[in-house]
């Protein structure tokens, strides 16, 4: 039968029992949509929830911890080095792994001034991240890559500062080009790791004159001097480039008659130590924290503070805060000799930074480890972070790495055991979307046999006019499957729709919830097509047997009734 | 009588229902030949038979014992495409209930023996759709539905149905049966007209004796045998 005359005479038929089709349509509606409804919930939950707390396909592992009287307990084994990295590594599935060291010193930080108003003071944790491991992140999360189009860069102004340029804008080469922060998160960054004798410096560092340095550095820092206001150097204001050069007099706190000059934009002066007004010129540390802090702070603390919620982790780029290194609030200060006061700066976001802490270079740490903990305290790392080729790689993954004495870290079992209790649920919520779609297949089974029967008569016409069995059966499948296609489009879109109200009413009570994502819903590309296709197959499924029927209704007979 | 100017060609031709797990012999034995452009009544008493030889002859029915042949072509192996085709090409249906679609429109319901593939363009059938229903002085019913009206409309229709694609056989089963005398004689005007003009073979049933006359031979069937076959042979 010719396709146009098989839609008119399918629309015609469907025209004449519309209330029929309707009420067939009715369960097909109900299937699709709770199974468009729940695809939508799972994917959204994956994407918008655990995806954002930690990447599926990204691991944290630990030495592995048997339970010796309700304690964990790190079973004696080998420390976390290198080498062991390298052989978690060249995991099949693994696509690169990198150690993290954290913190083992006490620090405190204070700042926020610029932003709230007053001054934030707490204990701090750093973890030392690889920078490899984070680039991608702070660059997705900056958007790195349109500062980065010929449109960001091509009517950039003229300069020699920073200052020079608008918000945003850094002076690079004569001309104001976009800042990219992600760019300052390096693995060695313009700071002065100070040293002594045995101290150990960062790859490609040697200790001289009291500091890490590189062998061939084009040009070393220039020694300052902490104007008397400043005290200790513990409230240096962010907004002046405070300090005066030092050199090259030979008498470190004398002048020599030369006018005072700064340590140059972008740089500050950082004591040696906290007794001493002497220091280095030196860019703050860069610092990279966890998206969740802002709606930690948002959603708990910014009330009881008084502060007015923050607006976007757009803001906080170039934020600085100072860090006490080896003084804390709680436990044994460091030797005095060994601490540093330094100012860090906000210069991207990732998942992997601990929640409550600051990410920094993982060289860093490790150097401050060492400095003020003893040379042990930089040798192991605490976890390993590894990225798998897929999601499909994970389970392998963890297998293999328990045999190397390695087990998921608690936030990467949390995160598995939400995702694997999504897609459970996910895939029992798809069931009973299935159970429904099968019941309202039998019903499409009872209308078409029905109206199969009504209709003989003009199927026998059909067929005397020249119809074969094939042409009844298209003719009669094409019914349902114009039930099912209309049903599935029905259905899907009142899922989209209901999830949209969903995520509305959630944006509009559930505002000041922390945590609360912007929506719960995804709806992949394919859900609605994928709607659409389980429709027309469950209706058609259900109209087979009526088809059959119809199509081997012998004309002559039926006919032959009057 | 040439063989290519025969129409129909049954020797022999039985048909055996099955009525609760009885036999039910329609028809025993049947011989009946039919030439092209000859018109032939079949008459008979109620249950003789006359409505399973129809459907035997258009090709509606395979389930016969004896031999069929329709334009030459053995009906009973024919497969179901082949023989849906030659169906739609060969033989035109006329009932007694009409039996028109109720959701198609009078243009539609004409039409329809178009869908089912032929080579026709479309501008080309809905002309000679619109002609024959001219034909037949509905011209302006294109559009409408045929619940519409009246019985004798339906026929037409019916009848401009079962000529769209030109068929060289008609066959009819009680066409005037459900109209009134005056109606009954158009219709039959209408049916011996085509004969006439398109060289078209008519096969019909009736009770009528006047319809009966009408045609060119009245073959009379009893218990599922001719038992009188009068007029030229
Ligand atoms: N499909 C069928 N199944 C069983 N018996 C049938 C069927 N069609 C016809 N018959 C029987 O065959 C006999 C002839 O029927 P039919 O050809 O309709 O007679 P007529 O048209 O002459 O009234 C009747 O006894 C009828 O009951
Ligand atoms: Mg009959």
């Amino acid at each position: 039968m010719r396709l146009g005359r098989l839609l008119s005479l399918v629309a015609s038929n469907l025209r004449s029992a519309w209330v029929r089709a309707a009420l067939a349509m009715v369960g097909i509606v109900v299937g699709t949509g709770l199974l468009t409804f729940f695809i939508g919930l799972g994917q959204g939950l994956r994407e918008k929830v655990l995806e954002r707390i930690f990447p599926v396909n990204q691991l944290e592992l630990e030495p592995r911890a048997v339970q010796i009287f309700g304690t964990e307990q790190i079973l004696g084994q080998e420390p976390l080095d290198d080498a062991r990295v390298r052989q978690v590594a060249g995991l099949p599935g693994v696509v690169r792994a990198f150690g993290k060291q954290k913190s083992s010193f006490p620090a405190r930080l204070w700042g926020g001034k610029e932003l709230l108003g007053y001054n934030l003071f707490t204990e701090a944790f750093f973890d030392g991240i690889p920078a490899a491991v984070v680039r991608g992140e702070l660059e997705e999360l900056e958007g790195v890559s349109a500062k980065r189009g010929p449109s960001a860069i091509a009517n950039g102004d003229r300069c020699e500062l920073d200052l020079d340029c608008a918000a945003g804008m850094g002076c690079g080469d004569g001309v104001c080009v976009p800042i990219v922060w992600a760019d300052r998160f390096v693995e060695v960054p313009e700071v002065v790791l100070p040293c002594g004798d045995g101290d150990r410096c960062p790859q490609g560092t040697t200790c001289q004159q009291g500091r890490c340095a590189k062998a061939g550095e084009s040009a070393p820092p220039q020694r300052c001097v902490l104007p008397a206001a400043a005290g200790t150097g513990r409230d240096l204001q962010f907004d002046r480039e405070v300090g005066e050069l030092a050199q090259p007099c030979a008498d470190p706190l004398g002048f020599c008659g030369m006018p005072a000059t700064t340590c140059g934009e972008g740089r500050y002066c950082a004591a040696d130590h906290p007794e001493t007004r002497l220091g280095w010129c030196e860019r703050p540390l860069p610092a990279v924290i966890n998206p969740l802090l802002l709606e930690v702070f948002n959603s708990d603390m910014a009330r009881s503070l008084g502060a007015a919620p923050i607006g976007s982790l757009a803001v906080l780029f170039g934020v600085r805060f100072h860090v006490a290194l080896g003084d804390s609030y709680f436990s044994k200060d460091a030797d005095k000799h060994r601490q540093q006061f330094k100012q860090a700066i906000v210069v991207g976001f990732s998942r992997k930074a601990p929640e409550l802490g600051v990410a920094l270079p993982r060289e860093v740490v490790r150097h401050f480890n060492a400095r003020l903990k003893g040379n042990a305290a930089a040798q192991a790392y605490d976890t390993i972070l590894l990225d798998t080729a897929s999601n499909q790689d994970v389970p392998q993954v963890i297998v293999e790495a328990e045999k190397l004495g390695l087990q998921l870290s608690r936030k990467s079992r949390a995160a598995r055991t939400f995702g694997t209790v999504v897609l459970v649920t996910s895939l029992a919520l798809v069931l009973l979307a299935a159970v429904v779609l099968a019941v309202a297949a039998v019903q499409i089974a009872q209308t078409f046999a029905m109206l199969v029967h009504e209709r003989r008569r003009e199927i026998a016409v059909l067929r005397a006019r020249g119809a074969a069995r094939i042409d009844i059966a298209v003719l009669v499948l094409g019914e349902a499957a114009a039930i099912g296609a209309l049903g599935g489009l029905c259905g899907g879109g009142a899922a989209i729709g209901v999830a949209e109200l969903v995520d509305r009413a959630a944006a509009r009570f559930l505002a000041d919830v922390p945590l609360v994502p912007q929506g719960f819903f995804v709806f992949p590309m394919w859900a609605v097509p994928l709607a659409l296709a389980v429709a027309i197959a469950f209706t058609v499924a259900g109209a087979l047997a009526p088809a059959r029927r119809a199509m081997r209704l012998d004309p002559a007979a039926v006919l032959a009734e009057s | 009588m040439t063989a290519a100017a025969i129409a129909i060609d049954a020797s022999g031709l039985s048909r055996t229902f099955i009525a609760d797990q009885r036999p039910v012999h329609a028809l025993r034995e049947v011989s009946l030949r039919v030439a092209a452009g000859e018109s032939v009544a079949i008459v008979g008493r109620s249950g003789a038979g006359k409505s399973t030889l129809l459907n035997l002859i258009g090709a509606l029915d395979r389930g016969y014992q004896g031999s069929l042949r329709v334009f030459g072509e053995e009906v009973r192996a024919m497969p179901d495409r082949a023989l849906s085709r030659f169906r739609n090409r060969q033989i035109g249906f006329v009932f007694q209930a009409f039996n028109l679609l109720p959701n198609l429109s009078v243009g539609q319901n004409v039409l329809l023996p178009a869908s089912f593939g032929t080579e026709l363009g479309h501008g080309e059938r809905v002309e000679r759709a619109r002609y024959l229903l001219g034909e037949f002085g509905l011209a302006d019913r294109f559009g409408q539905m045929p619940a519409q009206m009246s019985g004798g409309e339906r026929q037409r229709v019916a009848i401009a149905r079962a000529l769209l694609l030109q068929p060289p056989l008609l066959v009819c089963d009680e066409p005037t049966g459900s109209l009134d005398g005056e109606t009954a004689a158009h219709i039959l005007g209408v049916l011996h007209g085509i004969q006439r003009t398109h060289g078209t073979a008519l096969v019909l049933v009736t009770h009528d004796p006047q319809v009966a006359q009408s045609c060119d031979r009245v073959v009379r069937l009893d218990k599922g045998r001719v038992v009188d076959a009068v007029g030229a042979a």
